[in-house]
Protein backbone atom coordinates (compact mmCIF):
# COMPACT_ATOMS: atom_id res chain seq x y z
CA UNK A 1 0.00 0.00 0.00
CA UNK A 2 1.30 3.60 -1.02
CA UNK A 3 2.16 6.37 1.76
CA UNK A 4 2.45 3.23 4.62
CA UNK A 5 6.44 3.98 4.66
CA UNK A 6 5.39 7.84 5.74
CA UNK A 7 3.37 7.13 8.74
CA UNK A 8 6.22 4.63 9.70
CA UNK A 9 8.78 7.10 9.27
CA UNK A 10 6.42 9.43 11.34
CA UNK A 11 6.38 6.93 14.16
CA UNK A 12 9.87 6.74 14.34
CA UNK A 13 10.83 10.15 15.17
CA UNK A 14 7.93 10.35 17.71
CA UNK A 15 9.62 7.78 19.25
CA UNK A 16 13.06 8.86 18.98
CA UNK A 17 11.47 12.48 20.41
CA UNK A 18 10.74 10.48 23.99
CA UNK A 19 13.81 8.44 24.21
CA UNK A 20 16.73 8.98 26.36
CA UNK A 21 19.20 11.49 24.77
CA UNK A 22 22.57 9.96 23.43
CA UNK A 23 24.67 13.43 23.78
CA UNK A 24 26.47 14.76 26.89
CA UNK A 25 26.96 18.26 28.43
CA UNK A 26 30.48 18.13 28.08
CA UNK A 27 31.76 20.17 30.90
CA UNK A 28 29.35 19.15 33.24
CA UNK A 29 28.78 15.74 32.46
CA UNK A 30 31.75 13.67 31.72
CA UNK A 31 31.69 10.36 29.56
CA UNK A 32 33.30 7.66 31.64
CA UNK A 33 36.14 5.82 30.41
CA UNK A 34 36.13 2.36 29.56
CA UNK A 35 38.80 0.26 31.89
CA UNK A 36 41.25 -0.48 29.17
CA UNK A 37 41.18 3.39 28.05
CA UNK A 38 44.94 4.35 27.54
CA UNK A 39 45.12 7.55 28.72
CA UNK A 40 46.17 10.63 31.08
CA UNK A 41 49.10 10.10 33.36
CA UNK A 42 50.62 7.29 35.09
CA UNK A 43 50.13 6.93 38.36
CA UNK A 44 52.69 5.32 40.12
CA UNK A 45 51.86 2.79 43.66
CA UNK A 46 55.14 3.43 45.50
CA UNK A 47 53.93 0.45 47.99
CA UNK A 48 54.00 -2.07 45.25
CA UNK A 49 56.78 -0.58 43.21
CA UNK A 50 60.12 -2.57 43.38
CA UNK A 51 62.34 -0.33 41.31
CA UNK A 52 62.88 -2.76 38.65
CA UNK A 53 63.19 0.11 35.45
CA UNK A 54 61.54 -2.98 33.67
CA UNK A 55 58.79 -0.34 32.74
CA UNK A 56 61.32 2.36 31.10
CA UNK A 57 63.25 -0.70 29.38
CA UNK A 58 59.85 -1.77 27.62
CA UNK A 59 59.34 1.63 26.49
CA UNK A 60 60.06 2.26 22.78
CA UNK A 61 60.12 5.65 22.77
CA UNK A 62 62.37 6.91 26.14
CA UNK A 63 59.57 8.21 27.57
CA UNK A 64 60.23 6.99 30.84
CA UNK A 65 63.24 8.74 32.70
CA UNK A 66 63.78 6.77 36.12
CA UNK A 67 65.84 7.83 39.33
CA UNK A 68 66.29 5.03 41.57
CA UNK A 69 67.84 5.63 44.99
CA UNK A 70 68.89 2.56 47.57
CA UNK A 71 68.26 3.28 51.37
CA UNK A 72 70.16 1.83 53.95
CA UNK A 73 68.08 -1.03 54.51
CA UNK A 74 69.56 -1.98 50.89
CA UNK A 75 65.82 -1.57 49.21
CA UNK A 76 65.31 0.13 46.13
CA UNK A 77 62.09 2.39 45.62
CA UNK A 78 62.33 5.37 43.03
CA UNK A 79 63.38 8.69 43.53
CA UNK A 80 61.93 10.01 40.67
CA UNK A 81 59.35 8.89 37.74
CA UNK A 82 59.58 11.31 35.30
CA UNK A 83 57.27 10.66 32.32
CA UNK A 84 57.18 12.78 29.02
CA UNK A 85 53.99 12.27 28.18
CA UNK A 86 54.98 14.69 24.77
CA UNK A 87 57.39 11.27 23.63
CA UNK A 88 54.86 8.68 24.84
CA UNK A 89 52.95 6.87 22.38
CA UNK A 90 50.04 5.45 25.25
CA UNK A 91 51.20 1.90 23.95
CA UNK A 92 50.56 0.42 27.24
CA UNK A 93 53.95 -1.70 27.06
CA UNK A 94 55.36 -0.09 30.46
CA UNK A 95 51.90 -0.98 32.53
CA UNK A 96 52.48 -4.85 30.99
CA UNK A 97 55.71 -4.88 31.84
CA UNK A 98 55.36 -4.16 35.07
CA UNK A 99 55.85 -7.54 37.35
CA UNK A 100 54.03 -5.86 40.13
CA UNK A 101 51.61 -4.08 38.50
CA UNK A 102 52.52 -0.70 39.96
CA UNK A 103 51.82 1.78 37.16
CA UNK A 104 48.29 2.04 35.94
CA UNK A 105 46.88 5.14 33.66
CA UNK A 106 44.49 7.48 35.38
CA UNK A 107 42.50 7.82 32.08
CA UNK A 108 41.96 11.48 32.54
CA UNK A 109 41.86 12.82 28.91
CA UNK A 110 41.88 16.39 29.42
CA UNK A 111 45.37 16.82 28.81
CA UNK A 112 45.86 19.72 26.39
CA UNK A 113 48.08 22.35 27.60
CA UNK A 114 49.88 25.19 26.63
CA UNK A 115 53.36 24.83 27.28
CA UNK A 116 55.77 21.91 26.52
CA UNK A 117 57.42 22.00 29.84
CA UNK A 118 53.87 20.94 31.15
CA UNK A 119 53.47 17.75 28.95
CA UNK A 120 56.34 16.14 31.23
CA UNK A 121 55.82 15.48 35.20
CA UNK A 122 56.62 13.43 37.87
CA UNK A 123 54.55 10.75 38.80
CA UNK A 124 56.32 10.37 42.32
CA UNK A 125 56.20 14.26 43.14
CA UNK A 126 51.84 13.63 41.86
CA UNK A 127 51.95 11.34 44.89
CA UNK A 128 53.62 13.70 47.37
CA UNK A 129 51.33 16.26 45.92
CA UNK A 130 48.07 14.02 46.61
CA UNK A 131 49.27 12.99 50.26
CA UNK A 132 49.70 16.43 51.11
CA UNK A 133 45.73 17.35 49.85
CA UNK A 134 44.80 14.56 51.94
CA UNK B 1 -22.50 40.72 21.70
CA UNK B 2 -19.23 38.69 22.57
CA UNK B 3 -17.60 37.81 25.85
CA UNK B 4 -14.22 36.47 24.79
CA UNK B 5 -11.51 37.18 26.94
CA UNK B 6 -9.42 39.48 24.35
CA UNK B 7 -12.23 41.40 23.54
CA UNK B 8 -13.23 42.53 26.71
CA UNK B 9 -9.64 43.58 27.47
CA UNK B 10 -10.03 45.37 24.45
CA UNK B 11 -13.17 47.40 25.36
CA UNK B 12 -11.66 48.03 28.68
CA UNK B 13 -8.49 49.19 26.86
CA UNK B 14 -11.17 51.39 24.75
CA UNK B 15 -13.18 52.98 27.66
CA UNK B 16 -10.05 53.89 29.40
CA UNK B 17 -8.67 55.63 26.39
CA UNK B 18 -11.93 57.48 25.94
CA UNK B 19 -11.98 58.82 29.30
CA UNK B 20 -8.29 60.33 28.95
CA UNK B 21 -8.61 61.34 24.90
CA UNK B 22 -12.41 62.00 25.33
CA UNK B 23 -13.41 61.64 21.70
CA UNK B 24 -14.15 58.85 19.69
CA UNK B 25 -11.73 59.43 16.54
CA UNK B 26 -9.03 59.98 18.52
CA UNK B 27 -10.00 56.44 20.48
CA UNK B 28 -10.26 54.91 17.34
CA UNK B 29 -6.86 55.94 16.24
CA UNK B 30 -4.86 55.07 19.25
CA UNK B 31 -7.12 51.88 19.38
CA UNK B 32 -5.99 50.91 15.38
CA UNK B 33 -2.27 51.96 16.58
CA UNK B 34 -2.16 49.54 19.42
CA UNK B 35 -3.76 46.52 17.25
CA UNK B 36 -1.17 47.05 14.76
CA UNK B 37 1.49 47.14 17.75
CA UNK B 38 -0.23 43.95 18.49
CA UNK B 39 0.45 41.75 14.94
CA UNK B 40 3.90 42.83 14.95
CA UNK B 41 4.20 42.34 19.07
CA UNK B 42 2.23 38.59 18.15
CA UNK B 43 4.57 37.82 15.17
CA UNK B 44 7.89 38.81 16.90
CA UNK B 45 7.35 37.11 19.90
CA UNK B 46 6.22 34.15 18.65
CA UNK B 47 9.30 34.02 16.11
CA UNK B 48 11.35 33.67 19.26
CA UNK B 49 9.71 30.56 20.81
CA UNK B 50 9.19 29.22 16.95
CA UNK B 51 12.66 29.25 16.28
CA UNK B 52 13.57 27.91 19.69
CA UNK B 53 10.78 25.05 19.73
CA UNK B 54 11.94 23.67 15.94
CA UNK B 55 15.48 23.75 17.28
CA UNK B 56 14.87 21.77 20.07
CA UNK B 57 12.09 19.44 18.47
CA UNK B 58 15.34 19.40 16.00
CA UNK B 59 17.05 18.32 18.56
CA UNK B 60 14.96 15.89 20.38
CA UNK B 61 13.86 14.10 17.23
CA UNK B 62 17.79 13.07 16.27
CA UNK B 63 18.31 12.39 19.93
CA UNK B 64 20.40 15.15 21.00
CA UNK B 65 18.94 18.16 23.50
CA UNK B 66 19.33 21.02 20.93
CA UNK B 67 20.18 24.79 22.36
CA UNK B 68 20.19 24.29 26.42
CA UNK B 69 22.81 26.99 27.12
CA UNK B 70 22.05 30.85 26.86
CA UNK B 71 19.15 31.41 29.37
CA UNK B 72 16.88 28.93 31.10
CA UNK B 73 16.62 25.99 29.05
CA UNK B 74 18.16 27.73 26.53
CA UNK B 75 15.35 30.19 25.78
CA UNK B 76 17.44 32.83 25.00
CA UNK B 77 19.25 31.45 22.08
CA UNK B 78 17.07 33.43 19.54
CA UNK B 79 17.39 36.28 20.96
CA UNK B 80 21.39 35.98 20.85
CA UNK B 81 21.07 34.94 17.73
CA UNK B 82 19.43 37.79 16.76
CA UNK B 83 21.65 40.44 18.24
CA UNK B 84 24.34 38.23 16.32
CA UNK B 85 22.43 38.89 13.24
CA UNK B 86 21.90 42.72 13.85
CA UNK B 87 26.22 42.82 13.99
CA UNK B 88 27.03 41.86 11.12
CA UNK B 89 28.58 43.37 8.17
CA UNK B 90 26.36 44.67 5.34
CA UNK B 91 27.06 43.02 2.66
CA UNK B 92 25.60 43.72 -1.09
CA UNK B 93 26.39 42.22 -4.02
CA UNK B 94 28.72 43.99 -6.91
CA UNK B 95 26.25 43.04 -9.62
CA UNK B 96 22.98 43.25 -7.83
CA UNK B 97 20.03 45.70 -8.38
CA UNK B 98 20.42 47.02 -5.00
CA UNK B 99 17.27 48.75 -4.98
CA UNK B 100 15.13 45.86 -5.69
CA UNK B 101 17.62 43.76 -3.54
CA UNK B 102 17.50 45.98 -0.48
CA UNK B 103 13.67 46.10 -0.77
CA UNK B 104 12.67 42.32 -0.93
CA UNK B 105 13.08 41.84 2.40
CA UNK B 106 10.97 44.35 3.56
CA UNK B 107 8.27 43.69 0.89
CA UNK B 108 8.82 39.90 1.89
CA UNK B 109 7.29 40.82 5.58
CA UNK B 110 4.27 42.84 4.15
CA UNK B 111 1.98 39.67 2.63
CA UNK B 112 3.33 37.83 5.89
CA UNK B 113 2.00 40.43 8.40
CA UNK B 114 -1.02 41.64 6.24
CA UNK B 115 -2.69 37.98 6.67
CA UNK B 116 -3.36 38.34 10.28
CA UNK B 117 -5.94 41.56 9.84
CA UNK B 118 -8.53 38.42 9.47
CA UNK B 119 -7.01 35.64 11.95
CA UNK B 120 -9.88 35.03 14.94
CA UNK B 121 -7.57 35.08 18.23
CA UNK B 122 -10.54 34.77 19.69
CA UNK B 123 -14.26 35.31 20.51
CA UNK B 124 -14.89 38.45 18.59
CA UNK B 125 -10.96 38.76 18.46
CA UNK B 126 -10.91 39.67 15.31
CA UNK B 127 -8.92 42.60 13.29
CA UNK B 128 -10.96 43.10 10.03
CA UNK B 129 -13.98 40.38 9.91
CA UNK B 130 -14.46 40.90 6.23
CA UNK B 131 -17.26 39.24 4.52
CA UNK B 132 -14.24 37.53 2.28
CA UNK B 133 -12.11 36.27 4.92
CA UNK B 134 -10.62 33.30 3.20
CA UNK B 135 -10.46 34.91 -0.08
CA UNK B 136 -8.27 37.66 1.50
CA UNK B 137 -5.93 34.89 2.74
CA UNK B 138 -5.44 33.05 0.04
CA UNK B 139 -5.21 36.38 -2.01
CA UNK B 140 -2.06 37.40 0.23
CA UNK B 141 -0.18 34.37 0.88
CA UNK B 142 0.00 33.87 -2.58
CA UNK B 143 1.38 37.68 -3.05
CA UNK B 144 5.02 36.16 -1.20
CA UNK B 145 5.90 34.54 -4.26
CA UNK B 146 6.47 37.86 -6.33
CA UNK B 147 9.17 38.34 -3.23
CA UNK B 148 11.05 35.50 -3.68
CA UNK B 149 11.26 35.80 -8.01
CA UNK B 150 12.27 39.16 -7.18
CA UNK B 151 15.04 38.72 -4.35
CA UNK B 152 16.38 35.90 -6.80
CA UNK B 153 16.02 37.97 -9.92
CA UNK B 154 17.78 40.78 -8.17
CA UNK B 155 20.96 38.85 -7.06
CA UNK B 156 22.33 38.25 -10.09
CA UNK B 157 23.22 35.02 -8.85
CA UNK B 158 22.68 31.28 -10.42
CA UNK B 159 21.47 29.57 -7.36
CA UNK B 160 19.72 32.59 -6.28
CA UNK B 161 17.66 32.47 -9.98
CA UNK B 162 17.23 29.01 -10.15
CA UNK B 163 15.63 29.43 -6.40
CA UNK B 164 13.24 31.61 -7.44
CA UNK B 165 11.97 29.93 -10.30
CA UNK B 166 11.28 26.86 -8.05
CA UNK B 167 9.43 28.74 -5.54
CA UNK B 168 7.51 30.46 -8.71
CA UNK B 169 6.54 26.59 -9.80
CA UNK B 170 6.35 25.21 -6.32
CA UNK B 171 3.74 27.90 -5.01
CA UNK B 172 1.44 27.73 -8.01
CA UNK B 173 1.29 24.28 -7.99
CA UNK B 174 0.39 24.22 -4.16
CA UNK B 175 -1.78 26.86 -4.36
CA UNK B 176 -4.47 24.94 -6.69
CA UNK B 177 -5.08 21.74 -4.28
CA UNK B 178 -5.01 23.94 -1.53
CA UNK B 179 -7.98 26.71 -2.87
CA UNK B 180 -9.71 23.71 -3.55
CA UNK B 181 -9.65 22.02 -0.22
CA UNK B 182 -10.41 25.22 1.37
CA UNK B 183 -13.85 25.67 -0.85
CA UNK B 184 -14.68 22.03 0.71
CA UNK B 185 -15.34 23.72 4.22
CA UNK B 186 -16.68 27.45 2.52
CA UNK B 187 -19.47 24.82 0.48
CA UNK B 188 -20.09 23.42 3.97
CA UNK B 189 -20.03 27.12 6.03
CA UNK B 190 -22.14 28.87 3.15
CA UNK B 191 -19.62 32.10 4.17
CA UNK B 192 -16.57 33.37 3.72
CA UNK B 193 -16.36 35.55 6.91
CA UNK B 194 -13.67 33.79 9.09
CA UNK B 195 -16.05 34.48 12.29
CA UNK B 196 -18.90 32.45 9.98
CA UNK B 197 -16.50 29.82 9.60
CA UNK B 198 -15.30 29.17 12.66
CA UNK B 199 -19.01 29.39 14.32
CA UNK B 200 -19.81 26.71 12.19
CA UNK B 201 -17.69 24.34 13.85
CA UNK B 202 -19.45 25.05 17.57
CA UNK B 203 -21.01 21.27 17.43
CA UNK B 204 -18.42 19.67 15.07
CA UNK B 205 -14.87 20.26 13.59
CA UNK B 206 -14.43 20.36 10.05
CA UNK B 207 -11.36 18.02 10.15
CA UNK B 208 -14.56 14.76 11.20
CA UNK B 209 -16.25 15.72 8.29
CA UNK B 210 -13.75 16.71 6.09
CA UNK B 211 -10.92 14.44 6.91
CA UNK B 212 -9.48 14.68 3.19
CA UNK B 213 -9.41 18.04 2.96
CA UNK B 214 -7.74 18.28 5.97
CA UNK B 215 -4.54 16.08 4.74
CA UNK B 216 -4.85 17.65 1.17
CA UNK B 217 -4.65 21.32 2.92
CA UNK B 218 -1.90 20.26 5.52
CA UNK B 219 0.66 18.93 2.43
CA UNK B 220 -0.41 22.03 0.99
CA UNK B 221 0.46 24.31 3.88
CA UNK B 222 3.85 23.02 3.93
CA UNK B 223 4.73 23.38 0.38
CA UNK B 224 3.30 26.84 0.46
CA UNK B 225 5.20 27.32 3.91
CA UNK B 226 8.36 26.04 1.65
CA UNK B 227 9.27 23.40 4.79
CA UNK B 228 11.12 20.08 4.58
CA UNK B 229 9.68 17.85 2.64
CA UNK B 230 9.13 20.36 0.20
CA UNK B 231 11.96 23.14 0.92
CA UNK B 232 12.79 23.27 -2.96
CA UNK B 233 12.93 26.49 -2.70
CA UNK B 234 15.85 26.64 -0.47
CA UNK B 235 17.48 23.53 -1.04
CA UNK B 236 20.63 23.75 0.56
CA UNK B 237 22.32 20.66 -0.41
CA UNK B 238 21.04 21.51 -4.04
CA UNK B 239 21.20 25.20 -4.96
CA UNK B 240 22.90 27.16 -1.50
CA UNK B 241 20.11 28.74 0.02
CA UNK B 242 17.84 29.80 -3.43
CA UNK B 243 16.79 33.64 -3.26
CA UNK B 244 18.79 34.41 0.19
CA UNK B 245 22.52 33.25 -1.03
CA UNK B 246 22.83 36.82 -1.39
CA UNK B 247 21.84 37.59 1.45
CA UNK B 248 23.29 38.29 4.97
CA UNK B 249 22.43 39.71 8.40
CA UNK B 250 19.77 41.44 9.01
CA UNK B 251 17.92 41.15 5.54
CA UNK B 252 18.61 37.62 5.59
CA UNK B 253 16.71 37.58 9.15
CA UNK B 254 13.82 39.69 7.73
CA UNK B 255 13.52 36.66 5.30
CA UNK B 256 14.06 34.50 8.36
CA UNK B 257 11.21 36.26 10.19
CA UNK B 258 8.39 36.58 7.46
CA UNK B 259 9.33 32.52 6.77
CA UNK B 260 8.62 31.58 10.56
CA UNK B 261 5.33 34.17 10.26
CA UNK B 262 4.51 32.33 7.73
CA UNK B 263 4.57 29.02 9.33
CA UNK B 264 2.20 30.50 12.09
CA UNK B 265 -0.11 31.84 9.77
CA UNK B 266 -0.18 28.21 8.30
CA UNK B 267 -0.85 26.88 11.78
CA UNK B 268 -3.79 29.09 12.31
CA UNK B 269 -5.40 28.83 9.01
CA UNK B 270 -5.70 25.21 10.32
CA UNK B 271 -6.80 26.04 13.39
CA UNK B 272 -9.30 28.28 12.26
CA UNK B 273 -10.75 25.95 9.39
CA UNK B 274 -10.57 22.37 10.79
CA UNK B 275 -10.23 22.11 14.28
CA UNK B 276 -12.89 24.38 15.62
CA UNK B 277 -11.08 27.77 16.32
CA UNK B 278 -11.22 29.22 19.19
CA UNK B 279 -13.63 26.54 20.60
CA UNK B 280 -13.49 24.21 23.25
CA UNK B 281 -14.25 24.26 26.89
CA UNK B 282 -13.71 25.22 30.57
CA UNK B 283 -11.26 27.78 29.46
CA UNK B 284 -11.18 31.13 27.62
CA UNK B 285 -11.35 30.85 23.81
CA UNK B 286 -7.45 32.22 23.46
CA UNK B 287 -5.99 29.23 25.44
CA UNK B 288 -7.81 27.05 23.49
CA UNK B 289 -6.46 29.01 20.06
CA UNK B 290 -3.09 28.95 21.12
CA UNK B 291 -2.93 25.49 22.60
CA UNK B 292 -3.93 23.58 19.10
CA UNK B 293 -1.63 26.31 16.93
CA UNK B 294 1.06 24.63 19.11
CA UNK B 295 0.15 21.30 18.71
CA UNK B 296 -0.56 21.98 14.73
CA UNK B 297 3.24 23.35 14.44
CA UNK B 298 4.62 20.59 16.12
CA UNK B 299 3.13 18.67 13.89
CA UNK B 300 4.37 20.76 10.61
CA UNK B 301 7.96 20.38 12.78
CA UNK B 302 7.25 16.26 13.16
CA UNK B 303 6.60 15.99 9.38
CA UNK B 304 9.44 18.33 8.58
CA UNK B 305 12.14 16.74 10.47
CA UNK B 306 11.13 12.90 9.18
CA UNK B 307 11.11 13.09 5.66
CA UNK B 308 14.05 13.94 3.61
CA UNK B 309 13.55 16.68 0.81
CA UNK B 310 11.53 15.24 -2.59
CA UNK B 311 12.10 16.87 -6.16
CA UNK B 312 10.80 19.30 -8.00
CA UNK B 313 9.08 17.05 -10.43
CA UNK B 314 8.26 14.98 -7.73
CA UNK B 315 6.60 17.48 -5.70
CA UNK B 316 4.43 18.80 -9.27
CA UNK B 317 3.48 15.58 -9.88
CA UNK B 318 2.24 14.93 -6.32
CA UNK B 319 0.47 18.12 -6.32
CA UNK B 320 -1.26 18.01 -9.68
CA UNK B 321 -1.81 14.65 -10.54
CA UNK B 322 -3.10 13.33 -7.22
CA UNK B 323 -3.61 16.26 -4.74
CA UNK B 324 -5.92 17.85 -7.25
CA UNK B 325 -7.87 14.97 -8.25
CA UNK B 326 -7.82 14.30 -4.86
CA UNK B 327 -9.34 17.46 -3.91
CA UNK B 328 -12.31 17.59 -6.80
CA UNK B 329 -13.28 14.38 -5.90
CA UNK B 330 -13.82 15.49 -2.66
CA UNK B 331 -15.59 18.84 -3.51
CA UNK B 332 -18.11 16.42 -5.63
CA UNK B 333 -18.41 13.97 -2.57
CA UNK B 334 -19.18 17.11 -0.18
CA UNK B 335 -21.72 18.63 -2.63
CA UNK B 336 -23.56 15.80 -2.61
CA UNK B 337 -23.47 15.28 0.73
CA UNK B 338 -24.79 19.07 1.22
CA UNK B 339 -27.68 18.32 -0.92
CA UNK B 340 -28.89 15.08 0.94
CA UNK B 341 -28.72 17.08 4.43
CA UNK B 342 -30.50 20.05 2.74
CA UNK B 343 -33.19 17.34 1.50
CA UNK B 344 -33.54 15.41 4.75
CA UNK B 345 -34.03 18.57 7.08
Amino acid sequence: MQGKGLLVGLGITIKHFFRKKETVQYPEEKLPMPETFRGGKLVLDEKKCIACKMCSMACPNKALDLTVEIDENKKRHMKKYIHKSGRCLYCDFCVEACPTKAISWNRDYEISCYHKDELTYDAVENNRKDDTHE
Amino acid sequence: MHYGLLMSIANMLSNGINSIVNSRIGTQIIMALIEIIAIFAVISVAVIILVYMERRVCGFIQDRLGPNRVGPFGILQTVADMIKLMTKEDIIPKKAHKILWGITPMLLFVPAALVYAVYPFGDGAIFADVNIGIFFVMAVMSQSVLMFLLGGFASENKYSFIGSMRAVAQMLSSEIPMAFSILAVVMITGSLKMSDIVSAQSNAWFVVLQPLAFIIFIISMIMETNRTPFNLVEGESEIIAGPFTEYSGMRWALFFLSEYANLLSAAILTVTLFLGGWHGPLLPGVFWFIIKVFIVIFIFMWISWTYPRTRIDQMMSLSWKILLPLALLNIVVTGIGVYIYKWMY
